[in-house]
């Protein structure tokens, strides 16, 4: 039993291999929600890495933003920060932020990961309420939600067979989730201005209410070095969308 | 029939307006298209003297078209910079680097 679970441990960490998310890589993303069964662009979506050094050690900086067009501003204004800076090796995260600005409703988090890996100081605050504060226990591996996506461009998916899995931890909204990445097989999508790209086709599954459906939440990430997310289809309860890649830079 | 027919188109038309004015680009296409058709069946189901209203209805359901087609063709999807927002940005770079230093 001892040599099966040394076996598959030694098989998973060859699965995921090390980190390679470089520091100033740009994506930029078409956001897009279904209305009435038509895909209407809202917003743009940027990814992007940078390295912070402080006194003491260097910081991988994963930064998404989400900005509705122009023409949305008046109606229905959205300007989102999901932050994480983390050990640009392991990609084990520091410090997470989020920052929610949607049509007027505001909320903003804080987690600090503390060094023992088993809890965060977690601070949030939504529109005009008080701020509230709260130590959240996790699990050594339980990373945000941004850096699980960085985590999950070092998976090894070529030795990966359809159907199976990789497992995460992740902690949003101050409770800890587990999430299961089902790869699906190899699909030729389209990836702005990389072109046509062969891509891993993976299923996201999260048991949280803010997902919906079995094998509705999907992303397409390229079949090379580089691992670039190119599409995103998500389904929640509010409707379903998608991120198109439109360009990227720096990989 | 020829009543209800020339009411929706009327309803349509407005809602294709609305649509229009809205950013919801392609979606206002399908109650233009619902109007356009419903305006042309009022004037084949009217007599002579009665089309003047259903070709009114026809001719604004056409130029809303036409504005529709003419936003998707020339108006670009563009993010304008939100100079707040870059230095909120700024300023909690700044607040980062403290909390990491602290780590």
């Amino acid at each position: 039993m001892k040599k099966i679970s040394l076996l598959l441990s030694f098989l998973f960490v060859c699965a995921i291999g090390f980190a390679q998310i470089k520091s100033n890589e740009k994506l930029i993303y078409a956001a897009s929600y279904n209305m009435s069964g038509m895909m209407t662009q809202l917003a743009q979506v940027t990814m992007s890495t940078d390295l912070i050094k402080t006194s003491k050690k260097s910081f991988l900086h994963l930064n998404w933003e989400a900005s509705t067009f122009s023409k949305w501003d008046k109606f229905f204004k959205i300007r989102d920060v999901y932050e994480t800076y983390v050990d640009p090796a392991t990609l084990k995260p520091s410090l997470y932020k989020r920052s929610i600005y949607e049509g007027g409703y505001t909320k903003t988090e804080k987690y600090i990961f503390n060094a023992n890996g088993k809890s965060i100081n977690s601070s949030s605050q939504k529109s005009n309420r008080p701020e509230s504060k709260k130590t959240v226990a996790i699990g050594s591996s339980t990373r945000d939600i941004i850096s699980m996506i960085y985590k999950l461009r070092t998976v090894n998916f070529s030795k990966f067979t359809p159907g199976q899995s990789a497992s995460f931890k992740i902690v949003f909204d101050e409770k800890e989730y587990p999430v299961y990445v089902k790869y699906m097989g190899l699909e030729t999508v389209s990836a702005g201005n990389l072109g046509k790209k062969q891509c891993y086709k993976l299923s996201i599954t999260a048991k949280t209410d803010k997902l919906k459906g079995r094998d509705k939440n999907l992303i397409w990430i390229t079949n090379d070095q580089n691992k670039v997310p190119v599409l995103i289809r998500f389904s929640i309860p509010v409707g379903t969308g998608q991120l198109t890649l439109s360009n990227a830079s720096g990989i | 029939m020829r009543k209800i027919s020339i009411i929706s188109a009327i309803l349509f038309a407005i809602l294709g307006i609305i649509f229009t004015v809205l950013p919801l680009g392609t979606i206002a296409f399908l109650p233009i298209g619902i109007a356009i058709i419903l305006s042309v069946l009022s004037i084949i189901k009217s007599k002579n003297s009665q089309r003047k209203l259903p070709k009114i209805i026809l001719f604004i359901s056409f130029v809303t078209l036409l504005v529709v087609i003419g936003k998707v063709i020339f108006i670009r999807d563009v993010v304008i910079s939100d100079t707040q927002f870059e230095m909120k940005k700024e300023e909690s770079k700044k607040e980062d680097i403290k909390d990491l230093e602290g780590l």
